[in-house]
């Protein structure tokens, strides 16, 4: 039987040396792994992720059109068992059109996980623009402006009570009722704080 | 290969993305040293998996006193050599190595055709193999293979002749088909 020569051998033991592979796992494998000891901090990403402005305006959106919805509902009354899928709701703009429909999401939990980036993501950009009107202004007109700020958000407040009243266990408007509640009490602080001192978040 | 130190930082503080990069950045030389040690895709893909996580566990401990790749070139094979133990492919290592089953020919060997040198060393013995891989392919000197594989430098260096002598007459019939080596009149002695 014939033999392969030492320097074909080497060759090939070069070629193979050389040879890239795909990995052996997808990345999804192993961040599992990594999830369930604690190595990751933070959820999970997402298949598309869009720009941090972009994430932020779609909060902003998300929480609008839930104010408007909190309105919509309090003043129709009571929403009757059955009268919507829930697993689908239509968030609305301020003007009472639909802008989207919500995806399907596969649980509760991904629902809730979403829910809690978007609201990060609304106070994050809050604090920003926060302090940028903070630092743009003389100390006068940021007082007026935190004052403003303040009038709307008990405005909002409102808003989600009435909204609580008509559906105290729903989860979303529990959530929009919390985040404007810290807002407020931000906005407090921040107006009783001494001149030059900026806001950097809530 | 370069690893930046602040994908290291952020990894190390549990961020995805930076974690991420590192296996994308790594994963193609880490696996192929553990499919080679392990001569089993499934076996390999389960093993890469633990060891992907040792790395990860180990990351606060890295130094930075050799490149990222090498620290982690090495976890993948003391990692890989430990569970090939564990599930008794190389256990009676120290035994094998002192006999002759890298180049004992048994009748599937007389009509096996390697396609490629990968497919080839699936024919060694685990110990042969492993000492096949890390010598020739990974670059570690005789030392090293000893220190690893827990036998004597004199043992690795008989296995790698044997292991050698096994793949040449294993991918033979590739060159006796194919055009010969540049420079060489004759590529394989008959």
């Amino acid at each position: 039987m014939s033999h392969l020569s030492e320097e074909n051998l080497d060759e090939m033991i070069a070629r193979e040396r050389a040879t890239e592979r795909p990995p052996l796992n997808s990345w999804q494998t192993i961040a599992a792994g990594l999830r369930e000891e604690g190595m990751i901090r933070g959820p999970a990403q997402g298949r598309w992720t869009a720009p941090p402005w972009l994430r932020a305006a779609a909060a902003v959106v998300l929480v609008a059109g839930g104010i408007a919805f909190g309105r919509t509902s309090a003043s129709r009354g009571p929403l009757s068992a059955g009268a919507g899928d829930a697993s689908q709701p239509v968030a609305q703009s301020v003007s009472g059109k639909a802008v989207s429909r919500t995806p399907a999401f596969r649980s509760a939990d991904e629902a809730w996980e979403t829910l809690n980036r978007a609201g990060a993501e609304y106070q994050r950009a809050s604090a920003y623009l926060a302090t940028i009107n903070s630092g743009a202004q003389p100390r006068a007109d940021s007082a007026s402006l935190y004052t403003s700020r303040l009038a709307a958000l008990e405005q909002v407040m409102s808003a989600t009570q009435s909204a609580l009243e008509q559906a105290p266990r729903d989860p979303v408007i529990n959530q929009y009722y919390l985040a404007t509640m810290g807002a407020r009490e931000a906005t407090r602080q921040q107006l009783a704080r001494p001149a030059g001192f900026r806001l950097t978040g809530f | 290969m370069i690893t930046d130190q602040l994908d290291l930082k952020r990894a190390i503080a549990g961020d995805e993305r930076a974690l991420q990069r590192l296996w994308s950045q790594h994963a193609p030389h880490i696996d192929a040293v553990v499919r080679r040690l392990c001569g089993d895709l499934d076996i390999a893909a389960d093993i890469s998996q633990e060891v992907w996580m040792q790395i990860f566990r180990a990351l606060p401990s890295y130094r930075g006193d050799s490149q990222f790749g090498t620290w982690a070139h090495r976890i993948a094979v003391n990692r890989t050599l430990n569970a090939l133990r564990k599930i008794r492919r190389i256990a009676k290592l120290e035994t094998d190595i002192e006999d002759d089953s890298a180049i004992t020919e048994n009748d599937s060997d007389r009509t096996f055709l390697a396609e490629s040198i990968e497919q080839a060393m699936t024919r060694l013995s685990p110990g042969a193999r492993a000492v096949f891989v890390l010598h020739d392919i990974e670059g570690y000197t005789h030392g090293e293979i000893g220190e690893e594989l827990g036998i004597t430098s004199g043992g690795s260096k008989s296995q790698l002749f044997k292991a050698r002598a096994k793949l040449r007459k294993l991918l033979a019939h590739l060159v006796d088909e194919s055009t010969p080596v540049a420079g060489k009149e004759h590529v394989a002695p008959v």
